[in-house]
């Protein structure tokens, strides 16, 4: 048993290398997945390219399940993703003898955000579930002004999504009066222009909106790293397998333990992994 | 019976009713371009401050070193004086009362952050490692809105219950007696002499590669990607349109395999879009496999497919239009079918046949929703004509979608989303232009 | 006919009998290649369909078949998923029902402006803007929806819509009034005719100025919560599908030849009226044609109703308000295929290549209809 492991991870790490040899040679690194980690993911390969110009890498934002299937069928290098990978992804990967490695690049406090005229300062996360999925539907109900709620929603197929799913509404549905915007920015636009609208969005989003507490716990990044705040998630890169040390895959994927990725990591407005 | 009066003035109205269509169909067009184009074109002109001829040298190696020199010296001294007031400041509010210091230093930071944003990185302090913070504002229009952040607070009146009302409140109240007071005062009145902005061309918009996310530099892969993926597609349907028309028109039966067969083009021609997408990934990638993953090849396939329809009835009609005199005229000097079609009425079609390729040019440049799986990413760089085959790229249409509602500083970056969509619309429409031109020759050429 | 031709010219110039082979030989493989070349565009539309119907086939075979059509709960990352995606396929009509609105009244119009009013020179110039119209890559629509036009509905929706309700209603009913009257007036004497037609006149108006002014405050005071809505998207959709209402339309008029308006003209009727009862009833088919082209146009269309429609996947209240969100097919499969996990052949994937299917088979019928429209009209006139 024991000698068969070792052979496996052998195998895998001679699978790796050969792997990353191959990537070594033509020098480029395939990065595809969540639009969430996207900034992440663009900011790292900036930083590292201007290091190492003889490489070229290529960031695609096309959601979380195009970076899963990508390292499952290994047309991609890194896979990004702002949701761990789902059971039915790691057996297909495992059919195709893969073997996906979660890497853990920052946490993600989610805000609930609404437009800076309203006077709601605190919601409880269940006042926050009973907004999204449509019991209470006016700000009255929440000590708020006599106004219809605006429910804004990230779209399904985003991890902000399924990580808010997760956090608040769990299994309940999410109202379907809930509009759906593409992205956090688009969010803040929504609720920064309409004055009955709640939306919720990464941590660095805030800006123009006012940011809520939620159980009195203020959303920032200390309340994010000492898990007081409640909504708040990891952003993942997958690999399959772990990258050989010293190939320009290892350094780029590495970036997040690196004092520069860290800051990187802060100014885009997440929570660097301590 | 309705009176002769009301007929004619029904009539008369009837055609007002069709001018009026007319106009609003012209007005449609005017209201669409209208902004496009001016807010567009201020993508390639616009007041570059000195921040950004610092980009350029610093980045791109392009300008004036020594005169840059001069410039920022200028500008530093102009600036000294707000580094001298935040300092001043930071010092008075150490010695502050806690009170007093807990009300004002949130908003101190606050100002600190909009110079910050203005300028670029205060002196001393640690260079940034994102490029946007390593720079001030590159663009006299977005300096100004910073100029407004320095200059005023958002806040809300609640005393009325319900709504808050909005209020902008000067900051040089809030911090009145202060350290920080003349600040206020001094960036209002000299921030031309702390930027110096300055009517700028920027013409290597459309070739400059995208530095940080697009807050700097240009559409360069954008535009390259886009042209890749058209002349691809060209490559592609061309030479099947073309052979296609041929050969329904000079020497097709009228039989149930031809009417099959022109059913199945006109059908082609009305799959929706996005089906032609789906059908490229499930199709090229996830069958035949012609690339693991998105690429140019899957997406310049797709989008030729898409253009088919349109090539072939131009051709076909391009090759009908040529006259009967033509064809018996080369038959009659002893030439076979085959050699008359090339020699005679491919020529003869060949300006009609080019119009329809132009415009299904324009059709392939604006597609998104095919290339969203097939080819399209929204960070990547200029692939070279060999990369094409295996690795997808940037284009403009599907980027002009992710930034303008995926992208992470969506309002900080509206003159490049404006600066695509207004390349990508002149694009076409000078493809159009070429296309009525080559049209307006061909009549012209018909009626000598 | 034309083969009849070349092979009498080319029987006239055979030379031998070999050579006479050699041609046939070359000229069936010639033929041959071009025929197969020809039917790769069949090839296409056969694969399409059953590309996307092989990946729809697994959803509809896991009994969601009811689920999809009939529920409107779209929550395909709950979990357990559900695919109702009746919500969707109403998004898709109300919006489309929206812009044949715009469309198809506004382009028969111009179509006939084109055709039968304008002189030869102003037509020339007016053809080139509805060349633009339809050149106008649809990103750029979106991008127009979203960032120009939906504040501006947002902030001004109330009195944008009330001016543009009494611009259009108004001359109609001023028309309508005017005919009115007219019939009203010609029930009685010549000599009291006048009067009776000033007094009706007098009476509608007033009912109608009153009906106009209440309305149009109404609209005024509307207020417009979000501006990326059902009446954005069909609006910009509209727009786009005008140019095919247009041309096609357009085309189908003019096929309607000198002979029959110049009976028509010679019967003594106006212009309008020899449009109205005469040309336009003739070319009914080819109009129908287009309209189903432009609706096709508008149905297919993903960019501008992923980025101006709100996507909010509901049957609005009621059904026809077109100030709410609305989620459509396409904007549907173009949002979620990325997220779904694809190599697992999850349900979620295969629900929108269902979408896909349901979006294809729709085309195709239309097209099917357009085509029969289309040929009947050609028919016709020969």
């Amino acid at each position: 048993m024991q000698t068969q492991k070792q052979l496996l991870i052998a195998g895998l790490v001679a699978l790796t290398v050969a792997a990353a040899q191959a990537a070594g040679d033509a020098k480029k690194i395939v990065v595809d997945g969540s639009t969430t980690v996207g900034p992440i993911a663009k900011a790292f390969a900036e930083y590292y390219m201007k290091a190492h110009p003889d490489v070229n890498i290529t960031v695609s934002e096309s959601g979380s399940g195009n970076g899963a299937k990508g390292i499952i069928n290994g047309s991609i290098d890194v896979g990004t993703m702002s949701r761990a990978m789902k059971t039915e992804e790691l057996d297909a990967a495992k059919g195709k003898k893969r073997n996906p490695v979660q890497h853990i690049v920052a946490f993600d406090g989610i805000a609930a955000v609404v437009h800076p005229s309203n006077p709601v300062k605190n919601l409880s996360k269940d006042q926050l579930r009973d907004i999204y999925t449509g019991e209470i539907n006016n700000w009255k109900k929440v000590g708020g002004p006599d106004l219809k709620i605006v429910v804004i929603s990230r779209d399904t197929n985003s991890g902000t999504y399924e990580t808010f799913q997760e956090k608040v509404t769990k299994s309940e549905r999410v109202t379907d009066r809930a509009e759906y915007v593409g992205s956090n920015g688009a969010v803040r636009q929504r609720v920064q222009s309409t004055p009955g609208a709640i939306g919720y969005v990464g941590l660095a989003f805030t800006e123009g909106v006012k940011a809520l507490t939620v159980n009195e716990i203020e959303a920032t990044t200390d309340n994010v790293i000492s898990k007081k705040y409640p909504i708040s998630r990891g952003l993942f890169m997958y690999t399959d397998g772990a990258p050989a040390a010293g190939t320009a895959l290892a350094d780029y994927v590495g970036l997040y333990k690196t004092a520069d990725g860290k800051k990187l990591v802060g100014d885009q407005g997440y929570v660097p992994v301590q | 019976m309705l009176r002769l009066g009301t007929r004619k003035l029904l009539d008369r109205s009837f055609t007002g009713l069709g001018v009026l269509s007319i106009t609003l169909l012209t007005a449609a067009l005017l209201i669409l371009l209208a902004p496009m184009c001016l807010r567009g074109i201020g993508a390639y002109v616009f007041q570059g401050t000195v921040e950004f001829r610092r980009v350029l040298l610093e980045k791109l190696q392009r300008g004036d070193r020594d005169e840059l020199k001069r410039e920022l010296a200028a500008t530093a001294r102009a600036r000294q004086p707000v580094f001298d007031a935040l300092l001043a400041f930071q010092q008075e509010l150490d010695r502050m009362p806690a009170t007093q210091r807990r009300k004002l230093k949130p908003e101190f930071e606050q100002v600190r952050a909009a110079v910050k944003e203005l300028l670029g990185p205060l002196p001393g302090e640690e260079i940034p490692l994102m490029m946007r913070s390593q720079y001030g504002q590159t663009r006299w229009d977005r300096a100004q809105v910073k100029i407004r952040k320095i200059l005023f607070a958002e806040d809300y009146d609640f005393s009325g219950g319900g709504l808050g009302r909005k209020m902008l409140k000067p900051r040089a109240t809030t911090f009145h007696g202060t350290a920080l007071e003349p600040l206020f005062a001094y960036v209002e009145h000299h921030a031309v002499a702390m930027l110096a902005p300055q009517w700028t061309f920027y013409g290597r918009f459309l070739t400059d590669e995208s530095h940080d996310a697009h807050f700097f530099g240009g559409i360069g892969p954008e535009a390259l990607g886009t042209l890749y993926l058209t002349l691809g597609a060209i490559l592609f349907a061309v030479p099947m349109g073309v052979i296609a028309a041929i050969y329904l028109v000079e020497y097709a039966r009228e039989n149930r395999l031809v009417r099959l067969l022109r059913i199945c083009i006109s059908t082609l021609a009305g799959v929706p879009s996005i089906v032609f997408g789906l059908f490229g990934l499930a199709f090229f990638i996830n069958t035949v496999h012609l690339s693991a993953n998105k690429s140019v090849l899957v997406g310049a396939l797709t989008l030729g497919l898409l253009i088919l329809p349109t090539i072939i009835r131009a051709s076909e009609e391009a090759l009908r239009a040529v006259p009967e005199a033509y064809k018996q005229a080369a038959l009659s000097l002893g030439a076979g079918h085959w050699r008359s079609v090339r020699t005679v009425i491919l020529p003869a079609a060949l300006p009609g046949i080019l119009t329809g390729v132009i415009i299904s040019m324009g059709r392939a440049a604006g597609e998104t929703a095919p290339i969203i799986f097939t080819a399209a990413v929204s960070v990547g760089k200029p692939l070279t004509l060999w990369q094409t085959l295996s690795q997808p790229t940037p284009a403009l249409p599907w980027n002009i979608y992710n930034l303008c509602s995926e992208h992470v500083a969506v309002d900080e970056i509206r003159h490049v989303q404006y600066g695509m969509v207004f390349t990508l619309v002149v694009l076409v429409l000078l493809l159009n232009l070429a296309a009525i031109i080559v049209r307006a020759r061909i009549s012209k050429g018909l009626r000598t | 006919m034309r083969t009849g031709m070349m092979n009498s010219a080319k029987s006239s110039l055979m030379l031998s009998r070999s050579a006479n082979r050699n041609q046939r030989l070359t000229r069936w493989f010639g033929e041959g290649f071009l025929l197969v070349v020809t039917s790769l565009s069949m090839l296409a539309v056969l694969f399409i369909l059953i590309f996307i119907a092989r990946d729809a086939l697994p959803f509809f075979s896991w009994t969601h078949f009811k689920e999809f059509f009939v529920s409107t709960a779209w929550y395909p990352t709950q979990n357990p998923p559900s695919f109702g995606a009746l919500s969707i396929l109403f998004g898709s009509l109300l919006v489309t029902l929206g812009a044949a609105l715009v469309a198809i009244p506004l382009g028969l119009t111009a179509a006939v402006c084109l055709s039968d009013v304008l002189p030869f020179r102003v037509r020339q110039t007016v053809k080139p803007v509805v060349e633009m119209l339809a050149a106008i890559p649809s990103v750029a629509y979106g991008f127009f929806a979203l960032i120009v036009f939906a504040p501006a509905l947002q902030e001004h929706g109330g009195p944008m819509l009330a001016w543009a309700f009494w611009l259009v209603v108004t001359p109609f009913l001023a028309l309508t009034l005017l005919v009115l009257a007219d019939l009203a007036a010609a029930r009685f004497a010549e000599n009291r005719q006048s009067l009776v037609r000033g007094l009706v006149f007098a009476l509608l108006g007033a009912m109608a100025a009153w009906g106009l002014w209440k309305t149009g405050r109404r609209l005024h005071g509307l207020e417009i919560s979000s501006g990326t809505n059902a009446l954005n998207a069909a609006i910009i959709l509209g727009i786009m599908a005008l140019p095919t209402m247009v041309s096609v339309a357009e085309d189908a008029l003019q096929a309607i030849g000198r002979d029959l308006r110049m009976a028509s003209y010679a019967l003594g009727a106006t212009r309008a009226e020899t449009l109205v009862r005469v040309v336009i009833p003739a070319a009914a088919s080819g109009i129908l044609a287009a309209a189903i082209l432009a609706i096709m146009r508008a149905i297919g269309e993903t960019m501008v109703v992923w980025m101006a429609s709100g996507n909010a996947a509901r049957i609005p209240e009621p059904w026809y308000n077109l100030l709410e969100p609305v989620r459509t097919l396409t904007a549907t499969i173009a949002g979620d295929m990325g997220e779904a996990d694809q190599s697992a052949g999850s349900a979620h994937y295969h629900v929108l290549f269902a979408m896909a299917l349901v979006l294809l088979l729709f085309s195709l019928v239309c097209n099917m209809i357009s085509e029969r429209m289309i040929a009947r009209t050609r028919r016709r006139l020969r």
